[in-house]
């Protein structure tokens, strides 16, 4: 009978499901502004579920052998990781929303961009609550562009930043000694390394942000920039730099026909030998990989004279989390300079910290400058003088449809 | 209340449940399609989405390109499992336990399939240096890409690990049966084995192979991971090519994946249908030919 009922149940739930999807749901709850103090006491002993990319071994070593034991020791949280792709996850969350399910299985999620962007035009984020962080008022510098602006998009405190991401293009200084400084330099890389260069196909995260580095240094970014949202505007604007793409194209791996799927296929092909060139959206991964063993001890990151895009990457709440408390409280605890540090630490996962150096005491500032920075590495302040914007969210897409109609498989 | 009498619903209780499920994710495709999805601020009924996936200009080399290697490596498959379940029923093999083995690429994942195609016949995999090794090539790039090709060999190479054990798997049973009883009976009244094989073991078996081509043909055609892993960037796949748009991160963009699921469900049908009408044709000439 049991069995039945559960039966009986599920049909149930499938067809109240079906109702839903036709009346549209309510608007997200807003914060209520409550004190972060009933929020710790709330959050003891309780679970939060980290959804977020798990595609690099490092970072979900760093996740739980670091952040998870601290916010358990100091806070009584355990810390859930679930790894999975943010497209995913915002499926996940408009799923749930459809269902009108108001208890989600969600409490943290890591996003930026024009994920943040959608989740936002969908009303899938709780917030505000960035104001009722304590270490984000106290270490958080709230004036800069990367703090309000998420990839050209206004946060309003929907989000709270958990590390920096800067792109690189990572070689073996004994196998290449060059450095391409310029998109012009990559063409005679590609052109010597004939067969051995490639980048992976966009909507691949990290190729994407390789064609907009390209577009940054052919067209310029001022210039695209100042496009603003118009997109037949920026079609022809970008049209440069895909004519560069077009006459790199016969130079790459497999004469350009075809481009790895993902960033983990080129990182496995330079590691083999297969290619001489991989690219990283993070500026220090090539010291981790070095000290994990899988590139040589001589390769090192490169960076372009005119500059590499570089971005903030944050922390929401689904407006449907069940465990809002707790993920306030690990957001917090993630913003404090022990936990920046050890993300910093090359050792662990080698992410630029996002915290206001102004605002540091000097004893909070040697956590991070006795940090040995690892083989390969650019140093944070050449980076930072290097430093380009991303485009508005919304653009990135329409950058993506132009690549894929003009470069594979074209000849 | 007679609890036997109920017997045969709750019996198929679970296959309602699991059909429920089922009916219910296409219906929930087809209305997205239709440009209805509320959570995303959409709530016009609309053709407008099929319109615009027909008249993109990817949507047919992608549909030629899927159509291409499911049809060839189904057909390379049931040609293969046939061929290798008569010579296996012949040579008494199918009675060896070491034939078994040919069971274990059913149980392999697709997506462990094209890893292993990937770690076997990639420019950097084992095929390619050992050749290197042997000195058979003067670098491992000399080696022919058979991956990420044109032709679509490695998705038709992953295709046939899996699937070719698997025809054998619905063949060769039958097959047995037929050559031990029937089989044995026309070689008594004087037929030749290859005679036998090919006007009767052969013959009694064309259901079981038909079905067998439709399910590998519908897998290779709705799969996602094995071109997304294996295949070139442009064209893709139909199944790439919506999962592509489904991941797109505007949500508003959902339905043109939905339109793209809906053609393929659409094609699906069709090809079922002219599935069953082979069948049935096929079940009228074995009546009108009096082997049952």
């Amino acid at each position: 009978m049991k069995n039945v009922l559960s039966v009986v149940t599920l049909l149930l739930l499938i067809l109240s499901g079906i109702g839903c999807s036709q009346t549209p749901t309510p608007a997200p709850s807003s914060a209520q502004n409550q004190s972060f103090e009933s929020a710790l006491t709330k959050a003891k002993g309780t679970t939060v579920n980290f959804y977020g990319w798990g595609g690099d071994e490092r970072i979900n070593k760093w996740i739980d052998t670091q952040l998870a034991p601290n916010v358990k020791e100091n806070y009584d949280i355990t810390l859930k990781r679930v790894p999975m792709d943010i497209d995913q996850i915002l499926n996940k969350s408009l799923g749930e929303k459809q269902a009108g399910k108001s208890k989600g299985s969600m409490d943290m999620i890591w996003i930026n961009g024009e994920n943040f962007y959608t989740a936002m035009k969908n009303q899938l984020l709780y917030g505000p609550f960035t104001q009722d962080l304590p270490n984000y008022k106290k270490y958080i510098d709230q004036n800069s562009k990367e703090v309000q602006y998420d990839f050209g998009y206004e946060i309003k405190g929907y989000e709270s930043p958990y590390g920096k991401a800067q792109f690189v293009l990572i070689n073996d200084s004994a196998v290449t000694p060059e450095t391409p400084k310029n998109a012009q330099q990559l063409l005679e890389f590609a052109k010597k390394y004939k067969g051995k260069v490639t980048y992976p196909a966009p909507p691949d995260f990290t190729g994407s942000a390789f064609v907009r580095n390209i577009i940054y240094d052919i067209v310029g970014y001022d210039k695209i920039a100042s496009i603003g949202d118009d997109k037949e505007k920026l079609k022809t604007a970008i049209q440069p730099a895909m004519d560069y793409l077009k006459e790199l194209s016969p130079y790459l791996w497999q004469e350009g026909k075809t481009y790895p799927s993902s960033i983990a296929q080129l990182d496995n092909m330079f590691a083999d030998g297969e290619l001489v060139m991989t690219v990283s959206y993070n500026a220090n991964s090539v010291a981790g990989m070095i000290t994990t063993g899988r590139f040589k001890d001589t390769s090192r990151s490169l960076i372009f004279d005119k500059g590499m895009i570089g971005n903030t990457n944050y922390l929401a709440i689904p407006a449907n989390a069940s465990n809002i408390d707790g993920a306030l409280v690990v957001i917090n605890a993630i913003l404090s300079p022990e936990i920046q540090a050890s993300k910093y630490d090359p050792k662990n996962w080698g992410d630029l910290p996002v915290l206001d150096n102004n605002k540091l005491s000097s004893q909070e500032i040697e956590l991070f400058s006795k940090i040995p920075l690892g083989k390969g590495v650019i140093p944070q302040d050449q980076l930072l003088s290097k430093r380009l914007p991303e485009l508005p969210a919304d653009l990135i897409p329409v950058i993506e449809e132009v690549w894929q109609s003009q470069i594979p498989g074209k000849k | 209340m007679h609890h036997s009498r109920l017997k045969p619903y709750w019996m198929i209780l679970p296959v309602v449940v699991f059909m429920g499920i089922f009916i219910y994710s296409i219906l929930n495709t087809l209305i997205q399609s239709l440009g209805i999805l509320p959570a995303a601020g959409l709530n016009e009924w609309t053709l407008s989405y099929y319109q615009a996936v027909l008249f993109r200009g990817d949507l047919f080399p992608s549909l030629q390109l899927s159509l291409y290697f499911s049809v060839v490596s189904s057909l390379l498959a049931v040609i293969l499992g046939v061929l290798i379940s008569a010579l296996a029923v012949r040579t008494g093999f199918t009675r060896k336990k070491l034939f078994q083995i040919f069971k274990v690429p059913i149980i392999v994942p697709h997506l462990v399939a094209a890893l292993l195609i990937l770690n076997l016949f990639s420019q950097s995999g084992i095929i390619s240096r050992v050749f290197y090794q042997l000195n058979w090539v003067q670098s491992p790039q000399q080696f022919p890409s058979v991956l990420f090709d044109p032709y679509a060999l490695g998705i038709m190479l992953a295709y046939l690990w899996k699937e070719v054990p698997f025809v054998i798997l619905m063949v060769v049973t039958i097959m047995e049966k037929i050559d031990g009883s029937i089989g044995e009976a026309a070689v008594n009244l004087g037929a030749s084995k290859f005679k036998t094989f090919y006007r009767i073991t052969l013959p009694l078996c064309l259901p079981t192979i038909y079905t067998s081509f439709l399910l590998v043909f519908a897998y290779s055609f709705g799969a996602f991971e094995i071109p997304f892993l294996l295949g070139m960037t442009s064209p893709k796949a139909l199944p790439v090519l919506a999962y592509v748009e489904f991941t797109h991160p505007d949500l508003a963009h959902r339905p043109y994946a939905m339109a793209l699921n809906g053609i393929m469900v659409v094609l699906s049908i069709m090809l079922t249908y002219v599935y069953y009408r082979i069948f049935k044709g096929d079940q009228k000439a074995k009546a009108g030919g009096g082997y049952q």
